[in-house]
């Protein structure tokens, strides 16, 4: 298993980290360069972070932990509107974002009211494709209980982001409900960190599964060799997104068949995982678990 | 401006009280306000909110935002800029001339000149109404969008609902609003 972990230092020496990253087998996830500031998400083997913190302390660098690092994460609203953006779910996502998930951000088309409030089916489709979903749902009580009938078909998991602080629902976080403002009190932070926590603890359940009936081979692995077939083009960010079991692929409809062909082990990707074009960007790569597919190497 | 919201637990007034407070600065009526009420009833999807005008700041004329040097004009609030331009080539045409960025040549006589200062340029009363409405548009749930809107001279008044409005609702509208306003 890869340790997904920050890196924030100086350019002072910071090529040997990413030498030993390499020489560990493991990958450089995000990096970025600012004038002599950098930040580097690295993936390692577990069992070398030891290795990898010895030397952030002798580059003076920090080190940060990131609970949700190799997720890709939905952020649902009731619309796009002024009622609902910027504030409450930018601030969310950006705190998501500093915990390591890739985020996105979704509005319904019929979401707002209570009586009208509707999912459609190409929405919960594209709600799936992710690893998990946040439900931002306003300040009234009544309303949350009605829309929470609409999350129950949702078949990944989700946690659900209100006002009422004390409503019983499972996976719910309560204290946020409509903003009109940044959070950024100390109170407003700390139901930021229940929010993220909150998702960690949705998550684990699947990460469970993952350990359980593990999957053929890692995302990270898989992300990489893809990026050696088709290089990123120069200015694209993030083309090639981890989850935690597949990988969303933002590449032309002409190269899915050189993406087929790329050799894993002793097996082809597309022997080892199932491609499908998204219903939202890209293509997605759902990998088969490791007794279906049998071993690789 | 005084803002009060009933029918909710308690952390959805406060919220709702807040959401009022930062709307009506953010539109830049606060001080056009006397005071907000606001009546939530979510079990029957039912909001009616009431603002009473307050006092309005009074016509803002050429004058207040020029400065004259003798045959010139300094424009000293730019964003009253292009209203000014539009206003004076509209009613003086080519005797009106912009030789910089803030600044106005003026081929005018002295009369002419003491006439074009006391010009009106904007008027707050023009459209509060409509920045009024803005505001309240704002705050409701944006579920609510069956609307009936009340408007006296002195309070704007109105009733949202994702069902049809009927009698009883603009009754207790009205007792709102001759309780509050």
């Amino acid at each position: 298993m890869y340790k997904i972990m920050m890196f924030e230092g100086g350019v002072y020496k910071f090529y040997e980290l990413k030498e030993l990253v390499g020489d560990l087998g493991g990958f450089i996830l995000q990096e970025s360069v600012m004038q002599t500031e950098t930040m580097m998400h690295l993936a390692f083997p577990e069992e070398d972070e030891r290795e990898i913190r010895n030397k952030i302390k002798e580059l003076g660098g920090k080190y940060k932990e990131l609970p949700l690092a190799g997720t890709e994460i939905i952020i649902v609203v009731p619309s796009l509107g002024k009622h609902h953006a910027v504030d409450p779910m930018c601030d969310i996502a950006e705190f998501l974002r500093r915990s390591g998930a890739i985020t996105n951000m979704m509005g319904l088309a019929r979401g707002v009211g209570r009586r009208i409030a509707q999912m459609t089916t190409q929405e919960k489709q594209m709600i799936e494709e992710f690893d998990a979903a946040v439900f931002i749902f306003g300040t009234f009580e009544e309303c949350i209980e009605e829309k929470v009938k609409l999350c129950k078909s949702i078949d990944i998991p989700y946690i659900i982001v209100g006002g009422p602080s004390d409503m019983k629902l499972e996976h719910y976080v309560g204290g946020v409900g409509r903003k009109t403002a940044r959070m950024r009190s100390k109170d407003e932070i700390d139901l930021l960190y229940n929010v993220a926590s909150e998702l960690e603890r949705a998550l684990a359940e699947k990460r469970l599964d993952i350990e359980e009936d593990p999957i053929a081979a890692s995302p990270l692995f898989i992300k990489d060799m893809i990026e050696k077939t088709i290089p990123p083009k120069m200015g694209e960010e993030l083309p090639n997104i981890i989850q935690l079991d597949g990988l969303r692929v933002k590449i032309e409809e002409e190269d899915i068949e050189k993406i087929k062909e790329i050799e894993i082990g002793n097996k082809k990707l597309s022997e080892i995982c199932e491609i499908k074009k998204s219903v939202y960007t890209g293509y997605l790569l759902e990998i088969k678990s490791e007794a279906v597919t049998g071993a690789l190497f | 401006m005084e803002v009060k919201v009933e029918g909710v637990s308690d952390f959805a007034n406060e919220s709702y009280a807040r959401i009022c407070q930062d709307t009506f600065r953010d539109a830049g009526l606060r001080s056009n306000i006397d005071h907000v009420y606001m009546h939530c009833n979510p079990k029957e999807f039912i909001f009616i909110i009431v603002a009473k005008i307050g006092r309005v700041s009074r016509p803002v004329t050429v004058w207040d935002i020029t400065l004259q040097e003798g045959k010139k004009l300094r424009i000293t609030t730019e964003r009253y800029a292009p209203k000014l331009l539009a206003l004076l080539w509209d009613k003086y045409g080519e005797k009106v001339e912009q030789v910089g960025r803030l600044e106005l040549l003026l081929k005018l006589e002295d009369n002419e000149i003491k006439e074009l200062l006391d010009l009106v340029l904007y008027d707050p009363k023009d459209d509060l109404v409509t920045r009024i409405l803005y505001a309240l548009d704002t705050i409701i749930p944006e579920g609510a969008r069956v609307r009936s809107p009340m408007h006296s001279t002195n309070s704007v008044t109105i009733i949202a609902s994702e069902n049809p409005i009927g009698e009883g609702q603009k009754n207790k509208a009205e007792e709102i609003v001759s309780k509050y306003v």
